[in-house]
């Protein structure tokens, strides 16, 4: 998927976000899970979307779950005009309750192969001459 | 207490043309359908003293400079989301006392260079030697865009309901036949279509072909909501705001919980229940609807959430054809953001439709008798936003 250089949008690494992304660093995706209630929240916010507690640990996923939908992009915006067709994946994770759900493209797959409910694992790729690490998802075979 | 019926009515609307590369500014082309709305009521720009933005920037600095714009004298009411519920907003304002006159606009004129600061769409792209950086869950992020997301959607409602993507793909071809009655919608020149020209034109983002995907042009439109003391004495008849409502919640295309359907179907839901529990009137009474259509999985889970058939059902509802002019709820009559005009917010343009529908003022697309009417507006996000107002004629 990387070009060079590469010029698709990238995150821009907020501070308050920053477990996350050195988290994708050293391959763990990490999740905000509430203290309080249990509950795991995607995509983060400062509070618990249950019980408003602040009290939330960025926390180790298994970094896999399973397609929730999923489509085959024939026309794709800006730098990824040229990757098409590529596949964009909403993916499950089995970590809950409010288990998270994960947008990301697929990688080292076949898009005929694609079906909802297909096992898929979190990849990652650091972005050369960024500061980012990104991720994407391939099938868990 | 419940929601004041015929105190505030609409008594002005109008669309500009409708069109790729209008002439202009976003600023004019809203001027121009806040000059046109006023003269369709036959009223002065002075006697707006409320303003509601549709416009991108809706922000309180930008509504200042249009209030400034519009006679340099306050206004006394302001607001901002969705046509439908910026209808209903007015009309509970009004009746509050709030407001007399209460202007609702929108204009795009894409993005051209000059006051509007946007550069021009002719122009060269210039190109990216740099990644740019956006929010951290940004979709940008991962190829994702507007046709990527429904298409998403799309897939899960088709999954989870068992539900045909031919029966979906009829609900272009019903949009287009309501083009091609209206003389002033971008495809209806185009002619009809069939169910296999929608699976035989491009493939965007699976399942959605080019033709399940809304228009993306320039255009404006304006509304004009006043009281009835008002309304009285404007040019045509008032089209009474009989109740309405407003439901916003999340799923702004990044987050979303395993329930997505039943979940985020709630806005339109709740917006629903309180619009036909403020105007007193059951699903069977409405004669002539309009709905935010940006793709036929929006269409289908709006009949459901509405409460016009079950949930699961819609893509059913469609097949069997009652969308269209002759059936049981005509909707959309001139041709939706599928072959009428998708003008970057254009979900006031729903509720035009419907005034004019309840006016008799549409011709050959006209449904007959057409006494009470539902509008559903919808964007920023796949369906977290719902505002819904139902209107009625004397």
């Amino acid at each position: 998927m990387t070009q060079q250089p590469y010029n698709k949008p990238l995150p821009q690494r907020s501070p308050e976000n920053e477990e996350f992304w050195a988290g994708l660093e050293s391959g763990e995706f990490r999740v905000p899970r509430c203290n309080n209630c249990g509950y795991w929240h995607w995509v983060p916010y400062p509070a618990c979307r249950n019980c408003l507690s602040t009290d939330q640990t960025w926390t180790k996923t298994g970094g896999k779950g399973k397609i929730f939908s999923y489509t085959v992009v024939h026309r794709g915006p800006g730098g990824f005009r040229d990757d098409v067709p590529y596949v964009l994946a909403m993916v499950e994770f089995p970590e809950g309750p409010r288990n998270p759900i994960v947008l990301g493209t697929m990688v080292d797959v076949d898009p005929d192969a694609v079906h909802t409910g297909m096992p898929v694992k979190v990849v990652y790729e650091e972005i050369p001459d960024e500061d980012v690490t990104i991720w994407h998802f391939a099938p868990d075979d | 207490m419940g929601f004041p019926q015929r105190k505030a009515a609409i008594v002005g609307v109008y669309n500009t043309k409708q069109a790729k590369m209008l002439e202009g500014t976003p600023w004019t082309l809203a001027l121009e359908a806040i000059q046109g709305a006023l003269d369709d009521a036959g009223l002065k720009h002075s006697d707006i003293d409320g303003l509601s933005s549709m416009m991108y920037d809706a922000s309180l600095t930008a509504q200042q400079m249009w209030v400034e714009q519009l006679g340099g004298r306050p206004m006394t009411y302001t607001s901002h989301g969705i046509a439908g519920a910026l209808v209903t907003k007015a009309a509970a304002a009004i009746a509050a006392g709030l407001t007399n006159v209460v202007c609702i606009y929108f204009g795009n004129a894409g993005m051209r260079a000059g006051p509007s600061k946007q550069r021009a769409a002719k122009e060269a792209v210039p190109v990216v030697r740099k990644a740019p950086r956006v929010p951290d869950w940004d979709f940008n992020i991962h190829g994702a865009y507007m046709s990527a997301w429904y298409a998403l959607w799309t897939r899960r409602y088709m999954d989870q309901f068992n539900a045909p993507y031919e029966n979906l793909a009829e609900y272009p071809v019903t949009a287009r036949y309501h083009a091609t009655l209206n003389p002033a919608s971008i495809m209806g020149e185009r002619g009809e279509i069939t169910v296999q020209d929608v699976i035989d034109s491009p493939m965007i983002s699976s399942p959605l072909h080019r033709l399940d995907c809304s228009l993306d042009n320039d255009g404006g439109y304006a509304i004009l909501v006043a009281s009835a003391e008002v309304a009285k004495n404007c040019r045509k008849e008032p089209i009474w705001v009989l109740g309405g409502g407003e439901g916003i919640y999340t799923d702004f295309y990044m987050s979303f919980t395993n329930d997505w359907i039943n979940d985020h179907g709630q806005s339109v839901r709740k917006a629903s229940e309180i619009a036909f529990a403020g105007a007193g009137v059951s699903r069977d009474d409405i004669d002539v609807a309009a709905m935010y259509d940006c793709f036929p999985v929006t269409m289908a889970r709006n009949i459901e959430e509405m409460g016009f058939c079950k949930v699961g059902e819609g893509h059913e509802y469609i097949k069997e054809g009652h969308l269209k002019l002759g059936g049981k709820l005509p909707t959309n009559t001139d041709g939706g953001l599928l072959s009428h005009s998708h003008c970057g917010n254009p979900s006031g343009m729903h509720v035009v439709e419907v005034v004019k529908q309840l006016r008799g003022e549409c011709d050959a697309r006209q449904v007959k008798d057409a006494k009470i009417g539902a509008v559903l507006s919808q964007g920023y996000a796949v369906h977290g936003v719902a505002g819904v107002a139902i209107l009625g004629k004397d």
